[in-house]
């Protein structure tokens, strides 16, 4: 990639937005930092001033009184061509030129700061590869293209020419689900990589505690109802307004900020092929789970001993109930869960990288752990994205 | 119309009438065909000048309607209350006869060439425009925003986006004015410029003849409307994709 530029952090400063002829302000003083490298979502009711507030940044909707100060430097003292050059900018009709191949839709913003066409030319090769597009598509046309396809052009064209912000407007609310949440991940990983100061907006909770590092949650009159990190947000809405905005499932939601590693699991009984079934019961006494995991010489688990099982004289080869689900320590949480529910059993073995045993996990520990104060300090801690960061091979 | 065709006789007077017996006197006999085949080979060359004529009357005449209607559409572009003024304006000049329009400019351009431009270049304003103008406001809301979005000014965005995208229908605009011009043109005759309208006028009781003349001006229109439809296939070829992705 090229030698890029840093991130810059993005200022609000008492910003307000009154549009000609409208009574009420669409963004009433408005103040936000939002440091340089970061996701920052703005969430809210349709109506919030959300997008005003996100198209004040780039200039597209004039600031009426305060500022927006881009890496110290006031957007207002700004020509609006060569600011919104220096953003990246994704909106949700993805907007690709339709008379432009894939190619030439990335290369504009290179062409607008007057790179050459060669230069130009291997920037959009690059970007093909960055955002996992084969190069066989780049001289297609976007009505060539799924919504998809067509998305991520529109994300590799707001980065063509490195960025230091990054404006996204609704970007994946035109996607089916199943696409959105593909395209929600394969951001964050691009996202790891390129640390972008990203201002995203979104009506859907979901999508802003799933994708911000910081979420700014505006009111209609676009008040600044609470700005926190997603785990804050559910954990202590500064208002009704916001533990209503957040939804009376926000325990559930909080799952889906950890991962199975940041609980604390508990401890089966282990027992190996051939040990003597005496030995094992014995460890039964007082164990926290009252079954006896079967396990191999590699500490894989292979399943769980019944009471017959146990009543020959020594451990059996086969063990009555396998031992799926078998969940990982990086498993989201939210997905562990889902997994115990739906295989309907009490128990799951949980497994490290190498597929040894780790502890046990069950709905108990989960519950018990929404519930127990001390969760909230650890949970502090331990706030990671909830995607499956690439290996680093 | 034969009282317009009297009126006009002093003009049309000044054109040499053929003599149609001699060479193709068979054809004589069978005036009452349709088609008289020989007649047309032995005489074919007395059609090159108008036809040409009017070729090129018809490349002028579009020509200077495009790039006075263009500028008149992209001026209107950016202060759109202009755009009722100019659909009205060029609207009221369509209305107007165009044996009438010639009259109206006899005494200020007179008879020839100036005269035949003027009048049929003004026909074409209406329908060129137009499209210029139904283009620019179809291309996607989404396109101009993510153009302004990403920092194009208002020139680059009309150059870059909004004419490219318009211009498919720009040349169905085209299109038609070009075919109306040159059905138009054979009436330049009455302007004393030798275009198709001249044999046509000048015998239009041989059969033969009308079918040469007008079957020539039929061409050149078919032909001139091929020409466009190509340019646009090969200018927009993005336009045929986005069709077939449709289906």
């Amino acid at each position: 990639m090229e030698g890029g530029h840093q991130a810059a952090s993005v200022s609000y400063r008492d910003v307000t937005k009154r549009y000609p002829g409208q009574d009420d302000p669409a963004v009433q003083h408005l103040s936000l930092e939002v440091d340089a490298g970061e996701i920052c979502v703005l969430v809210g009711p349709s109506g919030c001033g959300k997008t005003t507030a996100l198209r004040m940044v780039n200039q597209t909707v004039g600031i009426t009184e305060g500022d927006i100060l881009i890496g110290g430097t006031s957007v207002r003292d700004r020509d609006p061509a060569e600011l919104r050059r220096e953003m990246g900018y994704v909106i949700q009709q993805i907007g690709l030129f339709p008379h432009r191949t894939v190619a030439q839709n990335i290369e504009t913003v290179p062409r607008l700061l007057g790179w050459d066409r060669a230069r130009a030319r291997q920037r959009a090769d690059e970007l093909l590869d960055l955002i996992g597009l084969e190069q066989g598509l780049r001289d297609r046309f976007p009505s060539q293209l799924s919504g998809g396809q067509q998305q991520r052009v529109g994300v590799a064209r707001a980065l063509a020419a490195d960025p230091p912000v990054m404006l996204m407007d609704e970007p994946f609310g035109a996607i089916d689900p199943i696409a959105r949440e593909r395209l929600q991940n394969e951001f964050l990983r691009l996202q790891a990589e390129i640390r972008k100061t990203v201002l995203f907006v979104t009506h859907d909770i979901d999508e802003a505690i799933k994708m911000g590092d910081r979420i700014a949650i505006l009111k209609k009159g676009g008040h600044l109802a609470q700005f926190a990190t997603p785990a804050e947000l559910l954990m202590a809405p500064a208002d009704d307004f916001v533990e209503d905005f957040v939804g009376a499932d926000r325990a559930l939601k909080r799952l889906a900020l950890m991962r199975v590693r940041d609980i604390d699991l508990w401890q089966a009984p282990l027992a190996f092929v051939g040990q003597s079934t005496a030995e094992v019961k014995a460890k039964l006494d007082g164990a926290e789970v009252p079954h006896v995991l079967l396990i191999d010489s590699d500490r894989r688990p292979l399943g769980w001993l019944s009471d017959s099982d146990l009543r020959a004289e020594l451990v059996p080869q086969t063990p009555d109930s396998g031992p799926e689900p078998i969940l990982d320590l990086d498993d989201v949480m939210r997905d562990a869960l889902a997994d115990l529910l739906q295989s309907e059993t009490q128990y799951a073995p949980v497994t490290d990288r190498d597929g040894k045993i780790a502890g046990v996990l069950s709905v108990e520990i989960i519950s018990e752990f929404l519930v127990s104060p001390e969760a909230k300090v650890e949970e502090h801690a331990a706030i990671e994205r909830p995607v499956e960061r690439p290996l680093s091979e | 119309m034969t009282a317009t065709v009297a009126q006009l006789a002093p003009v049309v007077g000044q054109v040499t009438i053929h003599n149609r017996t001699g060479a193709n006197a068979p054809c004589q006999a069978q005036e009452g065909k349709v088609f008289c085949f020989q007649w047309a080979i032995d005489n074919f060359d007395r059609y090159t000048t108008p036809l040409l004529n009017q070729l090129l009357l018809v490349l002028i005449a579009v020509s200077i309607g495009f790039a006075v209607a263009f500028a008149f559409a992209v001026l209107s572009h950016r202060q759109r209350w202009l755009i009722p003024t100019f659909t009205g304006a060029t609207g009221v000049l369509y209305t107007i006869p165009s044996l009438a329009f010639i009259f109206l400019l006899l005494p200020i351009t007179g008879l020839g060439w100036t005269t035949a431009i003027i009048v049929l270049s003004v026909y074409t304003l209406q329908i060129i425009y137009r499209n210029i103008v139904a283009g620019l406001s179809n291309v996607p809301m989404e396109s101009k925003d993510a153009g302004r979005g990403m920092g194009m000014t208002d020139r680059q965005l009309l150059w870059r986006v909004e004419l490219p995208l318009a211009l498919p229908e720009i040349i169905a605009g085209l299109r038609i004015a070009t075919v109306s011009t040159v059905a138009i043109s054979t009436l330049m005759v009455f302007a004393n410029v030798n275009t198709l309208g001249q044999p046509l006028y000048q015998q239009i009781d041989f059969k033969t003849n009308i079918v040469i003349a007008g079957g020539l001006s039929i061409l050149m229109a078919i032909l001139l409307d091929v020409l466009l439809l190509l340019s646009q296939r090969l200018l927009a070829p993005w336009r045929r994709a986005s069709m077939e992705a449709r289906v």
